[in-house]
């Protein structure tokens, strides 16, 4: 009878700490892992704010857990770094245990670290591990008078048809200025891409011209530095670097849409 | 770090355990081979069809699914070819799973250890796993090709492990029958491939999967 309370034990921490894996596809893991984008806006929150706000932005961690380490341990000797944005494609084939790597990983950040979803993490079941793990594909949060909207911009993954990204809402969000003098929009994908949507170019465009308080758009997947204004409308859009390239940068803004990029370069050489 | 303790345990105890049937085979004052246990099989199989499985096999884990079912075939008491099917529930996956899979397994020694019990120290093999139902399964035409140069749902893998068999009564027909337990650690092609470029900071047991079943001589 002990025996056999003691076997139940071991299976169900067995199954806890995820040895025993159903099927590397499985989105499950303890609850303390889970809902982790409420759970960093939580510590956001409480964290004390000041005028200027300062965060880093880095992509496509997938499959550089060395790597990772090391843009941990330089991240946090920055100072007056307010979070961690991480672009999409946190895993490469979109495996539960590849995102808890990473997240492992992350978690040694001194500040809070939010992310998007990128191509890569909607790979099999990745949509649901990504929900299970992090919360909405689609998410906006407000921090230091600045509104961000973080959306799933990899359309060719939902075999394009203007799905996504999901302009309804998009529109809803860039509309509710209410509280905030800046917004900022961050999707994997950009609109430039080929992955993205073609159907949807010229609305998500266009709805990102017709915020008068939009700063840039934020993007990754192209794993370097891109800086411009490719549909010549006056809206900023920026890429930035994947992991591997040991390299990221660090945006600090002010003002109505004023803002500074540095870029800092960790590690020995790329 | 108790999952790396019990992981580094469990793929040691098969190799440990493998090395001392040599010595006992040098030592003839300890071979056990009077036992009762029926080792080898002594029926095994001229009068039965080929097709006919010789055993069943249901497990949970080693990413074959919550529980996975099935069949297989022995060839001299080593090699064997176990056919599965798994299914993970909705809850689990975000999507139902169902799994189709084929281990194949190489045992080399089965040793008795007293009355009706014998073991299989080691058991070496590789899998294979196909899972239809995933969220986004990649249809004709959504990626130019070559886009994701590894497959979603087509897994290999290979694994390690042990077995603790009980020996039953004879079968009708007088078949020898072993009601065995069994644990295996795997692990797949991707992992493979995520450990090996990161050595510094992922350690094999990260890679590392366990499944626990039983197997069944029918």
């Amino acid at each position: 009878m002990q025996l056999r309370g003691l076997g139940v034990i071991v299976l169900l921490w067995l199954a806890g700490c995820q040895l025993v894996e159903f099927s590397p596809n499985q989105a499950y893991v303890p609850a303390r892992e889970r809902s982790l984008t409420a759970q960093n806006l939580r510590r956001l929150e409480v964290q004390p704010a000041d005028d200027t706000l300062r965060f880093v932005f880095v992509g496509d961690t997938q499959r550089f857990y060395d790597e990772t380490e090391a843009f941990v341990a330089s991240v946090n000797q920055q100072r007056a770094v307010d979070f961690v944005l991480v672009g999409g494609d946190i895993s490469d084939f979109g495996l539960t245990r590849e995102f808890r790597w990473v997240n492992q990983r992350l978690n040694a950040l001194r500040v809070p670290f939010l992310t998007v979803i990128g191509n890569h993490d909607l790979v099999g079941n990745g949509r649901a591990v990504y929900q299970h793990i992090y919360g909405p594909l689609n998410y906006s949060f407000q921090y230091q008078q600045t509104r961000f909207i973080c959306l799933d911009t990899n359309g060719r993954e939902y075999g394009f048809g203007r799905q996504v990204p999901d302009m309804a809402w998009l529109r809803q969000q860039l509309a509710d200025t209410a509280g905030s003098r800046r917004t900022i929009v961050v999707g994997h994908m950009p609109p430039t891409d080929e992955d993205f949507d073609p159907e949807l170019v010229s609305a998500y465009t266009a709805a990102l011209r017709s915020c008068p308080q939009l700063v840039f758009h934020l993007a990754a997947h192209v794993h370097r530095f891109t800086a411009g204004q490719p549909f010549h409308d006056g809206v900023t859009y920026l890429t930035t670097y994947s992991l591997q390239k040991k390299r990221y940068h660090i945006l600090t803004v002010w003002g109505q849409r004023e803002f500074r990029l540095e870029t800092v370069a960790y590690g020995a050489g790329s | 770090m108790l999952q790396h303790i019990l992981s580094v345990a469990l793929v040691a105890a098969p190799l440990v355990a493998s090395a001392s049937p040599i010595s006992s085979v040098a030592a003839p004052d300890t071979l056990g081979v009077t036992t009762t246990a029926s080792i080898p099989r002594a029926t095994s199989g001229n009068s039965r069809p080929w097709y006919r499985p010789n055993h069943v096999v249901l497990q949970t884990g080693g990413g074959l699914g919550m529980v996975a079912g099935g069949a297989g075939f022995t060839l001299k008491d080593r090699l064997e070819l176990d056919i599965l099917v798994g299914y993970v529930p909705e809850k689990y996956a975000g999507s139902a799973l169902s799994l189709a899979s084929a281990k194949l397994l190489y045992s080399p020694w089965t040793l008795p250890i007293k009355d009706k019990w014998s073991v299989k120290p080691l058991t070496v093999g590789g899998y294979f796993s196909y899972t239809h139902g995933t969220i986004n399964d990649e249809e004709p035409n959504q990626y130019t090709k070559g886009y994701y140069w590894f497959s979603t749902d087509t897994r290999i893998g290979a694994l390690l492990g042990s077995r603790l068999s009980y020996a039953l009564p004879p079968t009708a027909s007088g078949y020898a029958r072993n009601l065995s337990a069994f644990y295996e650690l795997g692990t797949n092609d991707l992992y493979i491939l995520s450990y090996a470029q990161n050595r510094k900071s992922l350690s094999p047991a990260d890679i590392l999967v366990l499944s626990l079943g039983l197997k069944l001589d029918i």
